[in-house]
C-alpha cells in the first residue's frame, strides 16, 4: 500500500467502490435536476412579474442578491431546525432553489428588457394580447439569456449540493464528508478525491448538456 | 360603404400622457374618407405618431372617440380592433424568431384561419410583394435586406386583408434609391387595392408623392391644412404651411405630374434594318443631331449620329451608335424625369410603353410647357376665390 502511489490507490478504489460513487452521483444529478427546474419556475416566473416596473425589479433582485451571501452551512442548518423540513433532501432542494434563483431572476429580466421594443409593439399592433406576447415572442426572444442564466445556476447548485451531505442530503457529497470526518484512514482521501471530482465532472457533462440543449430549444432565426 | 365616405373618422380627439402639462393631441377631428392615403406630416414632436397610435388605440385615448365603419371603437376590445388594421412601423419589427412565412402568418393564425388558407394567402402576400415564395418563405429576417424586410413588413400587415392599414414611417429606415423603388410599387399595389391608409412621415417630398391627401400638423396635432398635395402646393393655408412646404413648391409639383399626363414630342426614329443611306436622310431632314435606332418591337437600341454614320462607313450601325439612356414609362414622375433628362445626350427622356416599345420623347419644352399650364391653372383657382363665379 506504502510504496504505490495515490493514483494506483484511487484507481483501485474506484474498481471496487464504483457502484457506490456511480449511485451517489446520480442522486447528486437528481438534485440538482430537481432544484434547477424548481429555481427556473419561480426564477422566470418573478422575472415576468417584475420587468416592466422599476421598483418591484430592484427588489425582487437585491433580495436573490443576498440569498446568494448566505453562507450555505448556516442556511442548511436553520432549515433543519424548521418543521416540516429537517435533515435530508427536503431542507437541501430549498436552499439550493433559493441559491440558484439570482442568475435565473436576472438573466430572465435583462432578456425579457432586450427584447426590441419595436417587434413587442408590432405584435401588439396586429393584436398579440399581453400573454400572447409574452409566450409567443418576448420569452422566446428572451430564451437565450434566460437559459444562460440556468446554465450559470445549474453550477452553483451542483457545488453547494455536495455541502448538502452536511445535513444528510444526497449526493457526491456524502463522500466528501465521510473521507474528511476520517483522514488519515484507509479509503479516506480516496473518497474526497472520488467526491470531489466526481462533482467536477457532473459539472462539465451538465454544461454539455446545456450546449446541445440550447442548439435544440433556441429559435433558429436569432442563433 | 361608397367610394368617398369616411372609413376612420376621428372625433375631439385627446391624448394627455401622465405628468404632463400640455396634451400630446388636442382636441382633433378628421375624417379619413375611404380607399384614400392620408398622410399626417409635420416635424418632429408634432404629435403625429402619437394621432395614429391613438387609431389602433397603442396609446389609449383620454378624450374624443374613434370612429371605424361607422361603428364607436373606443372602448371594443382593443385586440380586436387591432387585428382588423394593418400596422407597419418604421423599424417594422418582425419576429427574428419566426420564418419570413411564419411572421405573415400572424394575424391569420390569431384570427384562427385553417392551415390550408393560411398558407395560400402566405404565397400571395409574397407574390404581391414581388418575393418568390418558394426562395423566402422558409427564410429568416436576419437573412433578408432591408428592403425586403420592409416588403414582408407590408405583407405582414396586410396578411388578414384588413381595410384600414396604419403606416408610420414605413420607407424611413431604407436608403433613398430603394425608398423609391418601394414607393413606386407600393403606390401600383393600393391602385389595385384601394385600401384606406394612414401614414406619417415627416418627409414633405414623401407626403407629396404618397397622398391623395395630406394632413400637415403643428403642434399638439392642430391642424394647419388638410388637402390633396396639388391644393397644398399651390394653396398653402398659411405660413406655417409654406414654410413646412419649403422653397421649391414649383418643383414639388413635377412630382405630382406623369409622364403619361403629357403630350409627348417626336424624335426621328429609323428601323435598325434600314440602309446607311436612309439614316443619313433621316438625319438630315430632321434637322436634330441624332436619329433614334429602333429594332423590330420598337425598342430603343442606339442613338446615330453623323459621326457614327461616316464611322460605319455603310457597315452595320450597332458597332458605332450610343446606348440610349434616360428611358422612362409613362407612369414616372416629371420630376423622376427631369432628373434623367440633365444627365441624358441630347436632352431628351425617351418614353417607352411598359413592353419597351418607344412613344415618343420628353424634353425640355415638354416640361416647361406642363409647368406653365399648372401655374395657368392655380391662377384660375386664385382668381375663383377672389371672386367666386
Amino acid at each position: 500500500m506504502e510504496d504505490r502511489g495515490w493514483w494506483e490507490s484511487f484507481q483501485t478504489y474506484l474498481e471496487f467502490r464504483y457502484d457506490e460513487v456511480l449511485a451517489l452521483a446520480i442522486e447528486h444529478i437528481w438534485v440538482v435536476l430537481i432544484s434547477v427546474a424548481l429555481a427556473t419556475i419561480v426564477g422566470v416566473g418573478l422575472g415576468v412579474a417584475v420587468y416592466r416596473t422599476a421598483r418591484p425589479r430592484e427588489l425582487v433582485l437585491a433580495v436573490c442578491g443576498t440569498l446568494l451571501t448566505i453562507p450555505s452551512l448556516a442556511l442548511f442548518g436553520l432549515f433543519v431546525t424548521i418543521p416540516g423540513l429537517g435533515l435530508g433532501a427536503r431542507s437541501v432542494v430549498l436552499a439550493l432553489v433559493l441559491y440558484g434563483l439570482l442568475p435565473i431572476v436576472r438573466n430572465t429580466i435583462v432578456g425579457l428588457l432586450s427584447v426590441d421594443a419595436a417587434v413587442v409593439e408590432s405584435a401588439q399592433g396586429m393584436g398579440m394580447g399581453r400573454a400572447q406576447r409574452l409566450l409567443r415572442v418576448e420569452l422566446p426572444l428572451a430564451w437565450p439569456v434566460i437559459l444562460t442564466g440556468m446554465r450559470v445556476s445549474t453550477l452553483i447548485i451542483i457545488g453547494i449540493a455536495a455541502i448538502g451531505a452536511y445535513i444528510n442530503g444526497p449526493g457526491l457529497g456524502d463522500l466528501i464528508f465521510t473521507g474528511l470526518a476520517r483522514i488519515g484512514g484507509a479509503n479516506a482521501l480516496n473518497e474526497v478525491l472520488a467526491g470531489t471530482l466526481g462533482v467536477i465532472v457532473l459539472a462539465i457533462l451538465f454544461d454539455l448538456v446545456y450546449a446541445v440543449f440550447g442548439r435544440v430549444t433556441i429559435p433558429k432565426g436569432i442563433r | 360603404m361608397t367610394e368617398g365616405q369616411a372609413k376612420i373618422g376621428l372625433v375631439n380627439l385627446s391624448k394627455r400622457f401622465p405628468g404632463q402639462r400640455e396634451p400630446a393631441v388636442d382636441d382633433l377631428s378628421l375624417e379619413i374618407p375611404e380607399g384614400e392615403i392620408v398622410i399626417f406630416v409635420g416635424p418632429s414632436g408634432c404629435g403625429k405618431t402619437t394621432t395614429m397610435k391613438l387609431i389602433n388605440r397603442i396609446i389609449e385615448p383620454t378624450g374624443g372617440r374613434i370612429v371605424l365603419d361607422g361603428e364607436d371603437v373606443t372602448k371594443v376590445n382593443p385586440d380586436q380592433l387591432r387585428r382588423r388594421i394593418g400596422y407597419v412601423i418604421q423599424q417594422i419589427g418582425l419576429f427574428p424568431h419566426q420564418t419570413i412565412a411564419d411572421n405573415i402568418a400572424t394575424v391569420p393564425k390569431l384570427l384562427g384561419w385553417k392551415k390550408e388558407r393560411i398558407s395560400d394567402r402566405v404565397e400571395e402576400l409574397l407574390e404581391t410583394v414581388g418575393m418568390d415564395p418558394g426562395e423566402y418563405g422558409n427564410r429568416y429576417p436576419k437573412e433578408l435586406s432591408g428592403g425586403q424586410r420592409q416588403r414582408v413588413g407590408v405583407a405582414r400587415a396586410m396578411s388578414a386583408d384588413p381595410d384600414v392599414m396604419l403606416m408610420d414611417e414605413p420607407f424611413g429606415a431604407i436608403d433613398p434609391i430603394t425608398r423609391d423603388r418601394l414607393q413606386n410599387e407600393f403606390l401600383r399595389l393600393q391602385a389595385q387595392i384601394k385600401k384606406t391608409i394612414v401614414f406619417v412621415t415627416h418627409d414633405i417630398d414623401e407626403a407629396i408623392k404618397m397622398g391623395d391627401r395630406i394632413a400637415i400638423l403643428r403642434g399638439q396635432s392642430h391642424i394647419a391644412q388638410f388637402d390633396t398635395p396639388e391644393r397644398i402646393l399651390v394653396d398653402p393655408a398659411d405660413d406655417y404651411v409654406s414654410d413646412f412646404i419649403g422653397r421649391g413648391a414649383s418643383l414639388k409639383r413635377l412630382s405630382l405630374s406623369r409622364v403619361r399626363d403629357l403630350e409627348l414630342h417626336d424624335w426621328p426614329v429609323v428601323s435598325d434594318t434600314a440602309p446607311a443611306e436612309e439614316v443619313r436622310r433621316a438625319l438630315e431632314s430632321s434637322g436634330k443631331s441624332a436619329v433614334l435606332v429602333l429594332d423590330e418591337q420598337r425598342r430603343p437600341v442606339q442613338w446615330v449620329n453623323a459621326d457614327h454614320l461616316q464611322r460605319a462607313d455603310g457597315g452595320p450601325l450597332d458597332q458605332v451608335g450610343l446606348p440610349p439612356d434616360a428611358v422612362v414609362q409613362p407612369n414616372a414622375t416629371l420630376s423622376d424625369t427631369l432628373n434623367e433628362m440633365l444627365t441624358a445626350r441630347y436632352s431628351t427622356a425617351i418614353v417607352v410603353d411598359s413592353d419597351h416599345a418607344y412613344q415618343g420623347i420628353v424634353d425640355i419644352d415638354t416640361i416647361n410647357e406642363a409647368v406653365r399650364g399648372m401655374r395657368l391653372a392655380e391662377q384660375d383657382r386664385l382668381r375663383e376665390r377672389v371672386s367666386p363665379p
